[in-house]
């Protein structure tokens, strides 16, 4: 006899069963040590937090402004901030984490029992997002709250900034999963924003970019959330193709990441 | 069929060879102990059979699984707790408990085992203020918590004081009357002797020697009798004896040196002079004597100069 039997069910679908639980109860311990040792997350949050309550304290930041292409200081930034936020909350706190975990053998140990790398790294996901999106709301609300007004198209804005948080946070998994070393994994997921960053015309505005460059960008997350972010700012309709981007990316990460998700 | 097969494991760390060829076979219910200088291979032995490394050649089946790549399915059934392995910081023993019992499908209750390691007062303590032999409970614990079939326990009660070690071998012998296979990878000989059933003693990759512990203790030592020394005593005579190898008296007592038979033939011979043995002693080797002498006969030149 070769296999025990477990339970009234086959093997499988009960096993898949446990994959449920294991994904709860990481969320359960991740979400507490995480609350333990808060550092990294409060750093990613805090600078663009003060950032936008700084902005709503001085009245002229809410006047449009011909050189931001006539809107206010604020409207033009929010989004700014959001992707900043998202991306390095996404793509450094993972990648730390597991790192960390892989260091010191935590992996190793889990490694041993019957949970796979997608119920850890899915719970790791969701908790991140979670406090990346609290924070992207942080910064949407802080001037909707002191009268500086919300985005236009709140809808399609707040779903432009779900979709880009939960896709930077999916890339971050996919670095934790397959760089090995707790020091050089947060580097190049901090690397990786400041691409990001680029591509979503931080430095040097998309209306700039060379034909070939902008598709370029835009094919990345960062790229398709600022054409996103700036359609739902402005003219209120979106398209369906950066959608599909954030979607690509999301998905191919968390796919990516755990087919080659490295315990040692 | 056993339970655990394994033939040929082989295994290079590059130009090192850390296995040559280890074939072993442990049956149901059996513990098996590995023992081994440092560097014989032993935990990576383990890790290979376990599934946590890929040996370079050789065929390992746990109850029928292929560990390479081994599913949730050999995961329930076996539990490992390993030597460089550690939990989160800042995690509370309670709460470890709870995470990994949710991934298995009929754990341990955690009460139980909170009672049985003595852990119950540190319940809510972080594991980072664990002290050392604290920590190893809680690893055992968890490697057990989800009623493994097998379970590979690596230096299992290093660090512990012998009142904490105890209690882990007395756990473990409730496992053995549950029909837990283990096998564990220790240097201490007593724990060996104590619990295994068969042990297996690994030297620079290879099975250098295999069988009960007592079989394999017996195969490196001789037997000591010793008692008080007095001027009638037969030296020669004794030294004459079938199973003597050597007589010699040293601050007043004879000690005589030989094999299984020598304690009875040298009383016999005593009783037959009718000279009385004074503070009679005899001392059979133990696994330390064997381990030793076989493993320095199996030790080649070093390939280090030796450290100040």
């Amino acid at each position: 006899m070769t296999t025990t039997t477990v339970g009234p069910t086959p093997g499988n679908s009960l096993l898949q069963g446990r994959q449920w639980h294991a994904y709860r109860a990481h969320l359960l311990n991740e979400t507490r040590l995480h609350a333990r040792e808060p550092a990294a997350l409060i750093f990613g949050a805090i600078l663009p937090v003060t950032a936008i309550i700084v902005m709503c304290v001085f009245p002229a930041a809410r006047e449009p402004v011909a050189s931001m292409g006539g809107v206010s200081v604020i409207t033009a930034y929010t989004p700014v901030l959001i992707l900043f936020s998202s991306s390095i909350l996404g793509l450094t706190i993972i990648p730390g984490t597991l790192g960390t975990y892989r260091e010191s053998g935590v992996l190793r140990r889990l490694r041993t029992t019957p949970t796979s790398p997608l119920s850890l790294l899915t719970a790791l996901i969701t908790i991140i997002s979670g406090f990346a999106l609290l924070v992207a709301g942080f910064i949407m609300g802080i001037p909707a709250v002191s009268g500086a007004g919300i985005p236009t198209h709140l809808g399609w804005f707040a779903l432009a900034a779900t979709s880009s948080t939960v896709c930077f946070v999916a890339m971050g998994a996919l670095i934790a999963s397959v760089v090995s070393n707790a020091k050089a994994a947060p580097g190049i997921g901090n690397a990786i924003a400041v691409v990001m960053w680029a591509a979503s015309g931080m430095w040097f505005p998309r209306a700039g970019f060379p034909d070939w460059l902008r598709t370029v960008a835009d094919l990345t997350p960062g790229g398709a959330t600022a054409q996103l972010m700036l359609d739902a700012s402005t003219t209120g309709s979106v398209e369906w193709q950066p959608f599909m981007v954030l979607l690509v990316w999301t998905l191919g990460s968390t796919a990516l990441a755990t087919r080659l998700f490295r315990w040692e | 069929m056993a339970l655990i097969q394994v033939s040929g494991l082989t295994k290079s760390y590059g130009p090192k060879q850390v296995l040559r060829g280890i074939d072993l076979a442990v049956d149901e219910g059996e513990i098996v102990g590995i023992l081994g200088p440092n560097g014989s291979g032993k935990t990576t032995a383990v890790e290979c059979i376990g599934g946590l490394r890929t040996p370079d050649a050789g065929q390992i089946a746990v109850a029928g699984h292929d560990p390479r790549g081994a599913g949730a399915e050999l995961r329930e059934l076996l539990g490992m707790q390993l030597q460089q392995c550690r939990l989160p910081a800042r995690i509370k023993v309670g709460e470890a408990l709870a995470l990994y019992s949710s991934f298995y499908t009929d754990p341990r209750p955690n009460e139980e085992l909170l009672e049985r390691f003595d852990l119950a007062d540190q319940r809510g303590t972080r594991f980072v203020n664990l002290s050392g032999g604290q920590q190893q409970r809680l690893s055992v614990a968890l490697a057990l918590i989800g009623r493994p079939r097998v379970a590979f326990l690596d230096e299992l009660t290093t660090g512990l004081d012998p009142s904490a070690r105890r209690d882990i071998w007395s756990y473990l012998e409730l496992l053995r009357n549950d029909g837990v296979t283990m096998i564990l990878v220790t240097h201490f000989m007593e724990e060996a002797q104590y619990l295994c059933d068969r042990v297996v003693i690994l030297s620079e990759g290879r099975i250098i020697a295999e069988g009960a512990p007592d079989e394999v203790a017996g195969s490196g030592g001789s037997q000591e009798i010793s008692f008080d020394a007095s001027t009638d005593i037969p030296l020669t005579e004794l030294q004459e004896l079938p199973a003597v190898t050597d007589v010699s008296v040293a601050r007043g007592r004879v000690i005589v040196h030989g094999g299984e038979e020598a304690p009875q033939q040298v009383i016999a011979a005593m009783t037959q002079r009718g000279i009385p043995t004074q503070r009679l002693r005899i001392t059979t080797p133990t696994l330390d004597d064997a381990f030793l002498s076989l493993t320095q006969h199996n030790h080649h030149e070093p390939e280090a100069p030796e450290e100040q």
